[in-house]
């Protein structure tokens, strides 16, 4: 016995191989012409025969009798010609048939063996039968195990074995049946799951839409909307909320986005007129090369997404507010980082938002401080969240001061990228969403979650495994565990605020 | 992992420094993991990696810092010159002014980071993207050659990490140079010291060691 896995429609067995078919109706076809051939030559001699015979003998008597009776004689016989013509075209015919007839038993027996050949040893009917019932308790996937007859040309296995294998072969099919049962149950719990998942955000969509964001300067304090805020914001008032939330400090309009877009295309065109490298004194090269540096980091916003890189539906336009950015504000100019901030604002804004979010995200007191990069500054914030980080989770801040990370060397990419480029894409707007809520103190706050997610890991790896795991943080990172972690870090030392311990260290260097 | 905490092989602190987009990360991914693609994110910061090799019969451990190259960033970035053994400064061949920052890039690191013998660290020259086939900087290699005299460079390579050119030969090249300035920083401080902890650490290991 063999088990086969093969695919459900089975292939028929291929008659390619037929030249003994070809051969004999080519016989039967030369056969037939040459008899008829003979057949129309003896006939058309015989008539002249008859009718030369039936002349001359006119002739030799010359009466009209006898003309009379060889004509006679000539089309008797002519007659019986015809006759024996239509007898012999009969049998062609019929021999024909016979032929045809033999060649479609041919056929059959051709396809009996052939059958034969890729099922084993017993009568062609038999395996046909046992394929169908085969059929019949094959699973629901495309793949199925077919049990197989044991080749002609090996000994026939014992009774014992033969009914061992069968009841082997049995119990295989029902336990792909029971995986496959499991797996349906198992999909459908998910897509129950998923219903569920997009009825709440349905539902969420609608109290946002209905009641917060009309009364939005009542409610965005109120515990039930800061409650609901935290369990991550519906996709499509995501935008709005963010908006909202940031603010318009700077009094930005479209108008103005237009003005400084018109005038990055402007420096633009000249840019590309005069070459890359014109050197008319260094705040234009720098200028210039800050426009150089959009174009490079750009391609390498989200590569995955292929929406920002050339080509991309969205390049153009993350090009054209990072631009307007630098000719906004020149003080700033460009900075690494930005083209991540920028992006994650147009996937959820119109470009006139996006820009004015942008300007305005980017003008909050720890975004100018790392934008600007003001090192004693980010020295500040980071000495900060150390106190916390001491506070939280005391053993991984003595093992990473043991083993020399700094919390500069993960919190310098968490904090420029505001998480977009270290955590997936869904959990980092999440993490936006809350920090859009709470300010900066919930970046920090994120980062202790991280930090308190992984702890167990991150305190069996040295310096280097580390600060690698920690710059490239695990692509399935779960989002409600995260979010668990975070809610479990209060921002608190001793009873001072996370405000409270950064302004401290702030004043500190006032001094 | 928890193995690599208790070894007690040469660990190599090694920086990899130079313009934004010449291709810093795409060396470093060739290099530790074999591998190229043009998909890459931009280097916020600093990122890391760790190539583990075998030299003379010796697991040497190679500590690949990935450096932002934003000029910006410079004065964020400079305190992770401190512990470097080696560096690599990469330019862009394509770009021009990839090649004019590089004696900043030198210049900088000098300033920053000088061994105890008053020695700057060893630094090889990388000039990538060379498969690109515009290689007009380094076509002269007898100009490249005195260039890398003049500017303290250990040597130069044309490397490309899309096609795998020169990557390892450079890298290679680059512990046999930081072997031979830890061999001669032993030999120099060994005789006049009686710190038995130096003692200790002398046969088949190195000073580096303890940084992990």
């Amino acid at each position: 016995m063999t088990y086969k896995i093969s695919l459900r429609s089975h292939q028929q067995p291929s008659y390619s191989s037929v030249p003994p078919l070809v051969f004999s109706l080519s016989l039967f076809l030369s056969l037939s012409l040459s008899l008829s051939l003979s057949l129309s030559l003896s006939v058309s001699l015989s008539i002249c025969r008859s009718l030369s015979l039936s002349l001359a003998v006119s002739f030799f008597l010359s009466l009209p009798v006898s003309a009379t009776l060889g004509l006679s004689f000539s089309l008797s016989l002519s007659l019986c010609l015809s006759l024996s013509l239509s007898l012999c075209l009969s049998v062609c015919l019929s021999v024909w048939f016979l032929w045809r007839f033999r060649f479609l038993m041919y056929l059959q027996e051709y396809e009996a063996r052939a059958g034969k050949a890729g099922s084993g040893g017993t009568s062609p009917t038999q395996p046909q039968h046992g394929r169908r019932k085969n059929l019949d308790f094959e699973p629901l996937s495309t793949t199925a195990l077919i049990l197989e007859d044991r080749p002609s040309n090996l000994p026939a296995k014992p009774v014992e074995e033969a009914q061992r294998h069968r009841q082997e072969y049995d119990e295989m099919v029902a336990e792909a049946k029971k995986r496959e049962l499991k797996e349906a149950q198992r999909k459908r719990k998910e897509m129950k799951e998923r219903f569920k998942q997009e009825d709440s955000i349905a539902n969420a969509m609608v109290v946002w839409n209905h009641d917060i964001l009309p009364n939005w300067d009542n409610m965005r304090n109120t515990r039930r909307v800061r409650e609901l805020w935290w369990q991550g914001l519906p996709p499509n008032v995501r935008g709005k909320v963010w908006s909202l939330a940031i603010g318009n400090e700077l009094n930005i309009t479209p108008e103005l986005y237009d003005i400084f877009l018109s005038r990055a295309k402007e420096r633009w065109r000249s840019f590309s007129e005069t070459g890359s490298e014109a050197d008319d004194g260094a705040s234009l090269a720098d200028r210039e090369s800050s426009l150089d540096l959009i174009k490079l980091d750009i391609s390498r916003t989200f590569p995955p997404l292929f929406i920002f890189q050339k080509g991309g539906p969205y390049h153009d336009l993350l090009h054209s507010v990072l631009g307007a950015y630098t000719c906004y504000r020149p003080d700033v100019g460009y900075v690494q980082g930005m083209s991540f901030i920028a992006a994650v604002l147009i996937l959820n804004l119109d470009e006139a938002d996006a820009f004015i979010a942008f300007a305005n995200l980017l003008n909050k007191p720890c975004q100018l401080a790392f934008f600007r990069v003001d090192h004693d500054l980010m020295l500040k914030y980071f000495a900060a969240f150390e106190v916390f980080f001491e506070e939280n989770l005391p053993r991984l801040f003595n093992h990473f001061q043991n083993s020399n990370l700094t919390p500069d060397l993960y919190l310098i990419d968490w904090i420029f990228t505001l998480y977009s480029k270290s955590l997936p894409l869904d959990v980092a707007c999440r993490v936006w969403d809350v920090f859009c809520r709470d300010g900066e103190e919930f970046l920090f706050r994120t980062g202790l979650g991280i930090l308190r997610l992984y702890e167990d890991v991150l305190l069996q790896m040295d310096f280097i495994h580390s600060a690698q795991f920690l710059t490239r943080l695990p692509e399935d990172i779960d989002s409600d565990r995260l979010f668990a972690c975070i809610a479990a870090m209060p921002m608190l030392n001793g009873n001072k605020k996370w405000s409270q311990v950064s302004s401290s260290k702030h004043k500190k260097t006032g001094k | 992992m928890i193995m690599m905490w208790f070894c007690l092989c040469p660990l190599f602190q090694v920086l990899v420094i130079g313009d934004l987009g010449v291709g810093k990360t795409s060396i470093i991914k060739r290099y530790v993991h074999q591998t190229y693609s043009t998909n890459y994110r931009a280097t916020i910061g600093v990122d890391f990696a760790l190539k583990v090799l075998n030299w003379d019969s010796e697991t040497v451990r190679l500590q690949l810092w990935d450096i932002a190259g934003q000029e910006r960033f410079g004065n964020m970035t400079r305190v992770y010159y401190r512990e470097a053994m080696g560096a690599f400064i990469v330019f862009d061949v394509t770009r021009p002014t990839t090649f004019e920052a590089i004696t900043k890039w030198k210049e900088d690191l000098d300033s920053k980071l000088m061994l105890t013998n008053r020695e700057s660290i060893a630094t090889v020259l990388l000039a990538n993207k060379c498969d690109q086939g515009r290689e007009v900087l380094t076509n002269n290699g007898v100009k490249m050659d005195q260039f890398c005299k003049d500017n303290g460079f250990v040597g130069w390579f044309k490397t490309s990490a899309k096609e795998n050119t020169n990557i390892s030969e450079a890298a290679n090249f680059l512990v046999k140079h930081i072997m031979a300035t830890e061999n001669d920083f032993l030999k120099s401080v060994v005789p006049d010291t009686i710190s038995p902890k130096l003692n200790d650490s002398q046969p088949g290991t190195c000073s580096a060691c303890y940084k992990s």
